[in-house]
């Protein structure tokens, strides 16, 4: 029984204990508001976390699709590079000593190595980062034997590129390396691409960089908070992928040969510069892409520097440029079978109608200079001999504006659509271009034109393609380097057909009669380049040029090899066999002097071992 | 003769469940938690600290609860000499001195000292029996109580354990009729102490502590590997967890060693990682029934000294629960205190228990003479 006095004695408590208990309940009801907020709205992102912090992500990278020629022979291929992973959150204070006295680091290295793990800042540390790349065999040995008590560092095998033809062909296949922070921004997919990896930038490994690139593949490894692996573990919270093999780039098989692209290399040793260009004539596919000299694609890869750059770009030879399509040249002589053609189709000249040649022509004050005295000569003798005073005469009746028309037609002055690399138009003068430059229209312009000289500039590519229309009966092709692309189980994933780019317009018996003309350079004694035709072999057709080469004086007067760089370029352009044409070239050499010396010779002669030899049955 | 009565006819069954069921939780929680780690039999220690805990609480209850608040100076006086006696024996700890060897094992006296302050808070009042408005001066007496043993545990360092103290202190002198005038008197002191025990009271790490607390609610922080290294691994596992948890002992972030104390300040987390929200929620529950029951029970005290231990107790469990709930969610800085009866730890769980049975003696003594 409760005393009066004993409820007067709690008596004061008992107001308070309603709003203890609500606090209490408020209080307690704020934390599982707050329970609720972490575990039921923000799940994800501490799942997302916590499945991070158990798991340790390889990187499995994708192999880079093969690059072969015609024939299957190997041009972009891989081969193993270990390269040193580590994740920073996971080193040990004396790790880096440890790896440093592993792989041989001297003092310096090792302190550098630090100052750069130092410097990470904490959202990375988690992440892996490479250490080293194409570390040696010995390096490779001494760490693997301790890779168990280094739990932060993962050596990865990565395919790196591999050039068996070294530098041959180097513009067109191009060559790899890093990717920099615009091409991580540019890619679409975000995980395509991260620092350290390699991009193709330039020639097909640049513009088939998607196909050829494949998708790197992961493994995830459970860890405890020490980076511990825990082999054959795996929580059943966690919801990720823990393998994801990588998929294999795209194998390209190209058009090109490189047993002729050999015979070129071999045919233009005596001369420091030049190109050569050799297409189908029936499907405008590319067999050959020359351009000397070549940078190393090894060296592009691995980044240069500043003065190995000046080196490069300040080289009179211009290893950097692909001579094949982004230098633009004078034409020269080749350029004739143009201004031919033009006359013929619009009938403006008797074609048997013949000329006198003294030597030189005088047109007013000025005296133009034939390349010796042809005597009487008609439109068939002048292409053989390559008078110009026939064309000069020529010229004043066509006229400007049908030649830059018929030049046009075959495809000058326009990008051919090969589709690698940059690619220059070239340039076709007109009258109105003259004008505005010039000041007026004089007709020793039309007389320059009409010889390929002037300010007319086509590249090798586009000579090639337009005598490819000649020898064909009329049909320019686009150029194509790419016979096909197969998917990594070897099924095809792309073939690319014959890409007509136009018919030119020129009637059969006309080509038929320049044919027969270019056969003659060579066939005939008064030939420009019969000297270079091969007795007994393949017949091969074709003109003759001689560029004259804007003087480079001011640039290298210095250098002994002055006199040199100041040598016309020499021009040989055709088809060959000549009976039955099959593929048609551009060859040049850069201040090889008269085209019939230094050209030709170097044209029939790779012509004679690509079409005398019998087709290989056996791939390499 | 009496006891026996009462056993049988007032015996607590409710707070006995709650309390058993809290505790059980417990151990199988650090059995997940420390299951094939260095400190895998912690649950075995666990169990004997629970058995023993059970014994002194079975003690407690046998005695009539009026035989402490006879002895209650003198329980103060042991409690505070044990303090004391801390700076001599102890041992320290992480730079802190707060256990004294005691036979094998290692004894906290601040953890005593909160059941201390309790009787002996209990006792001043049940003999301060003002029915009227108290003010300021009234808190003299009582506030000296509180003052000596905050001091030295502060000087320990123990910050938890001295707020704990403290705020057992407020919940207590919450019950009697303080004045307004002398409330919002003493919420100004607070705004006055407070830059003060920034300055000079609080160590660097304490300091961090707070700062790192501060940066993560304002969205500054900047390094996870330091102060809110914690916290941030704590939110993980509770987060992760969802509705229904990753299931007994396979919480990931508890195996791999991701939360930092599991088995002792942080062994909430654990349970959230493993049984969700479903689980977090049983959880808290049965710790606000527990506190409820405990106003209860100083509803129902026969006399000033039951209630006020009724009080001390629910307001020791309530508050360490809090502190510990807010500081692994992130709602309050990481001070170290641990979740009573959940807790690995000897000294925590027989204070704890030591408490329970003074709420049980209460319970059961409420119509006795």
């Amino acid at each position: 029984m409760i005393t009066l006095s004993q409820r007067r004695e709690v008596g004061e408590f008992r107001k308070r204990y309603r709003w203890m208990a609500l606090f209490v309940v408020l209080v307690f009801g704020g934390i599982i508001i707050r329970v609720a907020q972490v575990q039921l709205f923000q799940r994800d992102r501490w799942s997302g976390i916590a499945q991070q912090n158990i798991t340790k992500t390889l990187e499995l990278p994708a192999t880079r699709g093969v690059i072969r020629d015609i024939e299957g022979r190997v041009v972009a291929s891989n081969r193993p590079s270990y390269d040193v992973y580590a994740t920073p959150r996971l080193l040990g204070s004396d790790d880096v000593d440890r790896i440093g006295s592993l792989m041989g680091l001297s003092k310096q290295d090792r302190n550098s190595l630090q100052t750069r793990l130092d410097e990470l800042p904490p959202s990375r540390r988690t992440h892996q980062l490479e250490l080293f790349s194409d570390i040696d065999r010995e390096q490779l040995a001494a760490l693997e034997t301790h890779l168990a008590e280094l739990p932060a560092l993962d050596v990865v095998t990565v395919p790196l590129r591999d050039y068996p033809y070294a530098t041959l062909g180097a513009h067109l296949i191009g060559y790899l390396n890093e990717v920099n922070a615009q091409d991580l921004e540019r890619s679409s997919d975000p995980s395509a691409y991260r620092s350290g990896d390699r991009i193709g930038r330039s020639g097909l490994e640049k513009r088939y960089e998607p196909l050829l690139k494949g998708s790197r593949g992961f493994r995830r490894v459970v860890v405890d908070a020490r980076g511990k692996a825990l082999v054959g573990t795996r929580p059943d919270s966690l919801e990720v992928e823990m393998l994801k093999k990588p998929v294999p780039g795209h194998d390209i098989q190209l058009t090109i040969d490189m047993r002729l692209m050999e015979a070129f290399d071999r045919a233009f040793r005596p001369h420091p510069s030049g190109a050569a260009v050799v297409v189908d004539i029936h499907t405008g596919a590319v067999r050959a892409l020359y351009s000397k000299p070549v940078y190393d694609p090894n060296e592009m890869s691995s980044g240069l520097s500043t003065k190995r750059y000046a080196e490069l770009t300040g080289d009179p030879f211009r290893p950097l440029i692909d001579k094949t399509m982004y230098e633009t040249y004078f034409p020269g002589s080749t350029f004739k079978v143009i201004t031919a053609l033009a006359s013929l189709e619009d009938a403006v000249v008797d074609p048997m109608q013949r000329v006198e040649c003294l030597g030189s022509l005088k047109i007013g004050r000025q005296k133009f200079r034939c390349n010796k005295r042809h005597d009487w000569v008609d439109l068939y003798e002048s292409i053989v001999q390559s008078c110009n005073v026939y064309f000069w005469e020529l010229a004043e009746q066509v006229g400007i504006e049908r030649i830059t028309r018929y030049a046009e037609a075959f495809g000058f002055a326009e990008q051919t659509g090969i589709g690698v690399n940059s690619e220059a138009k070239g340039f076709l003068a007109t009258r109105e271009w003259y004008i505005e430059h010039y000041g007026a229209f004089r007709i020793g312009y039309t007389l320059n034109t009409a010889i390929g000289q002037g300010n007319t500039r086509v590249t090798v590519l586009q000579l090639a393609m337009a005598n490819a229309a000649i020898a064909n009966g009329g049909t320019l092709y686009v150029p194509q380097v790419v016979q096909n692309v197969r998917a990594p189980d070897g099924s095809l994933s792309e073939t690319f057909e014959p890409r007509i780019k136009r018919e030119v317009g020129v009637s059969p018996q006309h080509l038929d009669l320049m044919r027969r003309a270019l056969n003659d350079v060579v066939q005939e004694e008064s030939g420009t380049a019969y000297r270079a035709r091969n007795r007994d072999g393949v017949g091969v057709a074709g003109k003759t040029g001689t560029a004259q080469v804007v003087s480079r004086r001011g640039r290298s007067e210095e250098s002994s090899s002055a006199w040199y760089l100041d040598r016309s370029h020499g021009w040989f352009a055709g088809f060959a066999p000549a009976e039955d044409p099959q593929v048609a070239f551009a060859v040049l050499v850069e201040h090889g002097g008269s085209g019939g010396a230094s050209a030709a010779p170097i044209a029939t002669s790779v012509m004679q071992q690509y079409l005398s030899e019998p087709e290989p049955t056996e791939t390499e | 003769m009496a006891i026996g009565r009462t056993i049988r006819d007032d015996f607590d069954w409710p707070l006995f469940i709650a309390v058993s069921t809290i505790a059980l939780f417990g151990v199988l929680n650090l059995y997940s938690a420390t299951e094939g780690g260095r400190t895998s039999d912690a649950y075995v220690q666990q169990l004997y600290w629970l058995i023993l805990g059970f014994g002194v609480a079975g003690l407690t209850v046998a005695i009539d609860y009026r035989h402490f608040e006879r002895y209650g100076w003198v329980i103060y006086g042991a409690c505070i000499l044990a303090l004391v006696l801390v700076f001599g024996l102890g041992r320290s700890v992480r730079g802190s001195t707060r256990w004294i060897a005691l036979g094998g094992f290692s004894l906290q006296p601040s953890e005593l000292m909160k059941i201390g302050l309790i009787i002996a808070l209990a006792k001043y009042l049940h003999h301060d029996t003002k029915t009227g408005g108290r003010t300021l001066a009234d808190l003299i007496i009582p506030g000296l109580i509180l003052a000596l043993p905050m001091a030295l545990v502060l000087l320990q360092p123990d910050l938890g354990t001295a707020m704990v103290l403290a705020f057992i202190f407020a919940s207590v002198m919450m019950l009697t009729q303080l004045k307004m005038r002398s409330v919002v008197t003493l919420l100004a002191t607070f705004v006055v102490a407070a830059p003060v025990t920034w300055f000079y009271l609080l160590k660097d790490y304490q300091k961090e502590r707070i700062t790192a607390f501060w940066d993560r609610i304002g969205g500054t922080q900047t390094d996870l590997l330091d102060s809110g290294w914690h916290t941030h691994q704590s939110l993980v596992a509770i987060g992760s967890g969802g509705l229904t948890g990753k299931g007994f002992t396979q919480g990931t972030q508890t195996r791999f060693r991701f939360l930092p104390d599991q088995h002792t300040d942080f062994p909430f987390p654990v349970w959230a990682e493993e049984h969700g929200f479903l689980g977090a929620v049983l959880l808290i529950s049965l710790y606000l029934f527990l506190v409820l029951w405990a106003l209860r029970i100083a509803s129902q005290a026969k006399d000033r000294f039951g209630a006020v231990v009724a009080v001390g107790v629910g307001a020791m469990i309530f508050w360490q629960t809090v502190v510990n709930r807010g500081m692994v969610s992130g709602l309050l800085p990481v001070v170290g205190m641990t979740l009573p009866l959940f807790s690995y730890g000897g000294s925590s769980l027989l204070s704890t228990m030591l408490g329970l049975g003074l709420l049980m003696n209460v319970s059961m003594r409420r119509f006795s003479h």
